[in-house]
């Protein structure tokens, strides 16, 4: 569709609360699902402890024998590669004994880019190629970003970007809708700071949709540096600023919000979604753009059902 | 217990998840007659964002019908790096996390602290004396400062946990101190287990301080318990071992614990529990299933 794009789908809609999706029965049954939908890739989420089998390599490891008979059952399922793996500095790895780590604290960086070396030698041998990375912590918790702030934060992705590459893995910047990074000054100072050859851009439609920004117009401006794109959909604008607020994390996203959102975010193409997929989609095909398109449905009530909604829109909507 | 999922627009959520989640779990398990509540500790920070403090929820709990968060299990991750309790290094973090933690929360006017008394099974194995005399001492000193708060230390055991079988439970009751260690009985666990939870309090009935009821279908008849990396949701035998009071097929003989209950003119706080109803189930109905079963099968027996 946008020359050698290719279709992917993140997992971690399966897992909305942390006892859950622990199985391997429940694994290859949500694999099943994203194969029959057409998608040929898949995005797993890093997390820790013995309930995250799919969170780090050894705990694949350690669940499926090893990192080849995790891919081995991939490719039988229909499911060509781990295309990437989302990885947030900022949460707990109790197997390191770490509370969370910023990419704010130049301190913390030699030990941000020692961790995610194992996660790029198993996506470097699964076919995947993109690190992606939350950019900046929450915005309540990063408080007001100085130049230096911006330039440490930088200098931490640069050195994380540097440790993936050995390994063929691209560091890509996420953007999620409480992060410090969405805004538009503060993601294009970001930008501006970091190595393009190491580091590049998520486009992630619905969390920046959410954020106030267009994802198209981010799109448009940072094109050269974007190199993964997460596709999902939402019905909503924080226009009051309260994913700025303390714990938005649980006052907006998880309990709604002053509004009471129930969903925050939906499939492609759902009733009085607010994302421009084809604007997107146009922009993406006359780049040639050739990475992975992930889909996304995190807080759907039934995640093989949005699987199969997605991939009705890539195929009959976008022509993917 | 505080175990609870519900449907939602966006998938199953705790009633942690939302103030609204929230009263709707307070009204139903007060509507079915329950006066109290137990909790895990990692849920405090939560319900400090959502009622200001910890004191403005117990406020709220009593104006919704329930008089008190009873009991509060400690959910520590153990790992012999930093808190274990078969390793001796560790016991000076445990014991003060233990202060840190009951300070912090003194407005929490718990009866019980509930902790696991060992690791899993395959952390600890094999398991020998000396290590189930360290958890011990462990424990003592643990409940020693529980004590200076008002709190009894008290060892809930997991099928999974290493100290697991009748002997082991029953050396380290004889080597903990009855001042600061009491014996927490989970039916379920037990029967999973292979161990007669009616036998096992007669044996400690003068150590319970409390009990979750709930039963099981099927004791652990394939050592899930020594499953890596665990065994109470990713063992092949099972995905779901927990279920309701009087569920079919139900292996804990609750009418004859009553007895013994009777018989010991036990009057401390029972707590019901479904861990894990939602998997084929449903926690609004394994709530009111169970109180069902208490008020027309217990009840008559020792009330």
């Amino acid at each position: 569709m946008t020359g050698t794009a290719r279709l992917g789908y993140a997992i971690n809609q399966w897992k909305p609360n942390f006892d859950d999706f622990a199985r391997t029965e429940q694994h290859v049954r949500a694999l099943k699902v994203i194969a029959a939908c057409g998608f040929t890739g898949v995005e797993l989420r890093a997390g820790s402890g013995r309930w995250e089998p799919l969170g780090r390599p050894a705990s694949i490891a350690a669940n499926y024998g090893s990192a080849a008979a995790f891919t081995g059952l991939l490719r039988q399922l229909g499911i060509e590669a781990v295309c990437s793996w989302y990885f947030d500095p900022g949460e707990p790895i109790g197997e390191e004994l770490s509370p969370g780590r910023s990419v704010l604290d130049s301190g913390d960086h030699k030990a941000i880019s020692e961790t995610v070396q194992p996660f790029a030698e198993f996506l470097a041998a699964a076919g995947g190629s993109r690190l992606v990375v939350r950019a900046l912590p929450s915005a309540w918790q990063a408080g007001e970003l100085s130049a230096a702030g911006v330039t440490t934060a930088a200098e931490g992705w640069n050195r994380v970007g540097a440790a993936t590459a050995d390994h063929g893995v691209r560091v890509s910047l996420h953007v999620d809708c409480l992060s410090a990074a969405a805004d538009a000054a503060t993601l294009g100072a970001l930008l501006e700071a970091t190595d393009p050859a190491l580091v590049g851009l998520t486009i992630d439609t619905a969390e920046l949709t959410l954020a106030g920004l267009d994802p198209v117009a981010v799109y448009r401006r940072h094109r050269d540096r974007v190199d993964h794109v997460h596709l999902k959909d939402t019905r909503y604008v924080d226009e009051s600023g309260e994913r700025l607020a303390p714990h938005a994390e649980a006052a907006m996203l998880q309990a709604g919000g002053a509004r009471g959102v129930d969903r925050w975010f939906y499939e492609c193409g759902t009733s009085g979604g607010l994302v421009d997929f084809p604007a997107l989609l146009a922009e993406l095909r006359a780049d040639s753009y050739p990475g992975w398109l992930v889909f996304e449905s995190e807080q759907t009530p039934n995640p093989a059902s949005s699987v199969m909604l997605n991939g009705w829109y890539a195929r009959q909507v976008l022509g993917c | 217990m505080d175990h609870w999922r519900v449907d939602t627009a966006r998938g199953p959520m705790t009633q942690y998840g939302s103030r609204r989640l929230m009263d709707d779990f307070v009204k139903q398990i007060s509507a079915v007659g329950f006066e109290g509540l137990d909790m895990f500790d990692f849920q405090i920070f939560g319900l400090t964002h959502m009622f200001g403090s910890i004191e403005k929820y117990q406020e709220y709990l009593r104006d919704h019908g329930i008089s008190k968060i009873v009991n509060l299990f400690r959910g520590i991750m153990y790992d012999p790096r930093v808190a274990d309790p078969h390793v001796r290094d560790t016991h000076d973090g445990i014991v003060e996390s233990t202060r840190r933690m009951l300070g912090m929360w003194q407005g929490l006017q718990i009866e019980n602290l509930i902790v696991m008394p060992a690791s899993l099974y395959p952390d600890t194995a094999p398991v020998t004396d000396d290590k189930i005399k360290a958890a011990a001492e462990c424990w003592n000193r643990v409940g020693e400062v529980s004590a200076e708060f008002g709190v009894r230390t008290t060892g809930h055991h997991e099928f999974f946990c290493a100290i697991r079988t009748e002997e082991d439970i029953l050396k380290f009751y004889e080597w903990t101190d009855p001042r600061y260690v009491s014996f927490f009985c989970d039916t379920a666990q037990h029967c999973i287990a292979g161990v007669d939870p009616v036998e096992l309090y007669l044996k400690l009935h003068d150590r319970v301080s409390g009990f979750h009821f709930k039963d099981t279908r099927e004791a652990d008849t394939t050592r899930a318990y020594a499953n890596r990396p665990d065994a109470e949701l990713m063992a092949p035998q099972t995905a779901r071992w927990f279920y309701e009071m009087g569920t079919e097929g139900g292996l804990v003989d609750f009418p004859r614990l009553m007895g013994a209950l009777r018989e010991h003119e036990f009057t401390g706080w029972i707590t019901v529990e479904h861990d894990k109803a939602n998997i084929g189930g449903d926690y609004a109905e394994s709530t009111a299933l169970s109180m069902w079963y208490a008020k027309h099968v217990l009840a008559e027996v020792y009330s």
